[in-house]
């Protein structure tokens, strides 16, 4: 279980989270939705540790982790631009935490195996087309062995045509790790396709709701009050 | 007939004069006479032999000074240390050099806990070191800094949820990021080793064969009337800096050739 209670975070003035909850289950795929700029990224950076709360509570399996450092946290984390590092083949991003003591050998095999990297492990990320950066992102982060995944619009670089084979084979992939996962999107058809749960976040807190088409209706409004 | 504008017309009569023009003046004042003086002089070699191995190692402290700088500019920018760190980059450019000779004489040209002499530090090869230091420094901390800036702080973030400590994600994956930036810190940092003067002479001295370099030995030819040693040693000076320039330039190309196949 993911668990994130009563968060606050501010910069300057700004008060970009007011009060944040949410609660991902193990299995479950939880689509994170709302408009440019309403903290989403900002609450994912909480929850990976690299950022402070300025108030509030992070909790993974029950333990509260509020005070960890982001690498004692043991999270996937699929940034906004894939953050592959470019001075490292796609083998040895894939690779990179088993240096730490995470994932093995075998993590590696079947991250490259179920995201059909084979025959670019000597490639460079700056060679790889969008959908197979975000591919070796996804795969570093499971090679990682991760309690939890966080993904932020991990596939915002592909295609709509590739994003629908993307798509099945990332959840399929999710689903199975049996974690909880958190995805953060700004497509209504990304969202119903990947989620199995959708909540939205605006004025500063996330609320849970029913379906994509629900979620994005809210902030389409939103969005027309506040004259975009 | 294309107007030729006011700025080009100010530009290219005054380059010329200002700065190709001394240039010149130095090359074309070679005698055989004084090249053959000077190359025959062990105190020459000494000062060249002094030059290039103070100016290394001054450039070596002041990259790994920088690297620790970026670090705190990456992992810490918001604490105090960092920040008069930042600001103290910036104060040698308008500082005269002297100055800097000066507070360095004062500091470290002393009796210090009783293991050198009653001058300290002052006029050895260290305080030449030191002094080169103090003022390439702010100048590798920049170039090494301002390329720290403009990498991915997500690959960081990436990098330590994969397990890396700050140190960790440093080593990995910023100062393989930044390695032109360093080789660039290191050339500039011992070009303005090589250049200085100032600093160099009021802490390390002016002792021919022992402390001093290629421009103390000019300054001491100039002032002992051999116009000729000096400018033949002035020539040197600026064959050197032109083989500096052209590593750059060389070092600039490259990258923008591998930037461009990647
Ligand atoms: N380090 C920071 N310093 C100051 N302001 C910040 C910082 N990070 C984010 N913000 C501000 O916080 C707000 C939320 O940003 P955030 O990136 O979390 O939004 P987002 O929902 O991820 O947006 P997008 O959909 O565009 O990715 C924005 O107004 C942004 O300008
Ligand atoms: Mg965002």
């Amino acid at each position: 279980m993911l668990e994130a209670k009563n968060l606050h975070k501010s910069f300057g003035s700004h008060h970009v989270l007011k009060g944040v909850s949410l609660e991902v289950k193990p299995g479950e795929i939880q689509v994170l939705i709302g408009l440019n700029g309403s903290g989403k990224t900002t609450l994912q950076r909480i929850l990976t540790g690299i950022l402070e709360p300025d108030e509030g509570k992070v909790s993974i399996g029950g333990k509260d982790v509020t005070s960890s450092l982001p690498e004692d946290r043991l999270l996937g984390y699929v940034p906004q631009n894939t953050g592959l590092f470019r001075h490292l083949t796609v083998r040895d991003n894939i690779l990179y935490s088993l240096k730490n003591g995470r994932g093995s050998e075998e993590s590696f095999r079947e991250a490259v195996e179920l995201l059909d990297l084979e025959s670019y492990l000597d490639w460079r990320p700056t060679q790889l087309s969008g959908g197979y950066k975000s591919r070796v992102a996804l795969a570093r982060a499971l090679a990682s062995s991760p309690r939890a995944m966080l993904l932020d619009e991990p596939i915002s670089e592909v295609d709509r045509a590739k994003k629908e084979y993307v798509l099945p084979l990332f959840r399929q992939i999710l689903l199975q790790l049996h974690i909880p996962v958190l995805y953060i999107t700004h497509d209504p058809w990304e969202a119903g396709e990947i989620g199995t749960s959708y909540s939205i976040m605006r004025n500063g807190v996330v609320e849970g709701i029913a379906s994509p088409e629900e979620a994005f209706s809210v902030i389409r409004q939103q969005a027309r009050d506040s004259g975009e | 007939m294309r107007k030729v504008s006011t700025w080009e017309v100010l530009f290219v009569p005054l380059f010329f004069l200002l700065i190709l023009y001394p240039i010149l003046a130095i090359l074309g004042n070679i005698t055989l006479e004084g090249m053959v003086r000077t190359f025959n002089d062990p105190i020459f070699w000494d000062a060249v032999k002094n030059t290039l191995v103070t100016a290394f190692f001054a450039a070596l402290l002041s990259v790994l000074m920088a690297l620790g700088f970026a670090y705190f500019y990456i992992f810490h920018p918001g604490t105090i240390i960092y920040r008069i760190a930042d600001f103290m980059n910036d104060l040698p450019i308008a500082l005269p050099h002297t100055v800097a000779g000066l507070a360095l004489l004062l500091a470290f040209g002393r009796n210090m806990f009783g293991f050198a002499g009653p001058t300290g530090l002052a006029f050895t090869l260290l305080a030449v070191v030191l002094a080169m230091f103090f003022v390439s420094y702010p100048l590798a901390a920049r170039t090494i800094a301002s390329s720290a800036e403009e990498i991915d702080r997500e690959m960081i973030s990436v990098a330590r949820t994969l397990g890396d400590s700050p140190p960790q994600a440093y080593r990995r994956v910023v100062i393989p990021l930044l390695g032109e930036a360093i080789f660039s810190g290191f050339v500039l940092g011992f070009s303005r080793s090589i250049s200085e003067f100032a600093a160099v002479i009021m802490f390390g001295g002016n002792v021919p064969g022992m402390t001093q370099v290629l421009a103390s030995y000019v300054f001491t030819k100039v002032e002992e009337g051999e116009v000729s040693m000096a400018v033949t040693a002035s020539a040197f000076c600026i064959l050197i800096s032109l083989l500096l320039v052209l590593f750059l330039r060389l070092e600039g190309k490259l990258h923008a050739r591998s930037e461009k196949s990647a």
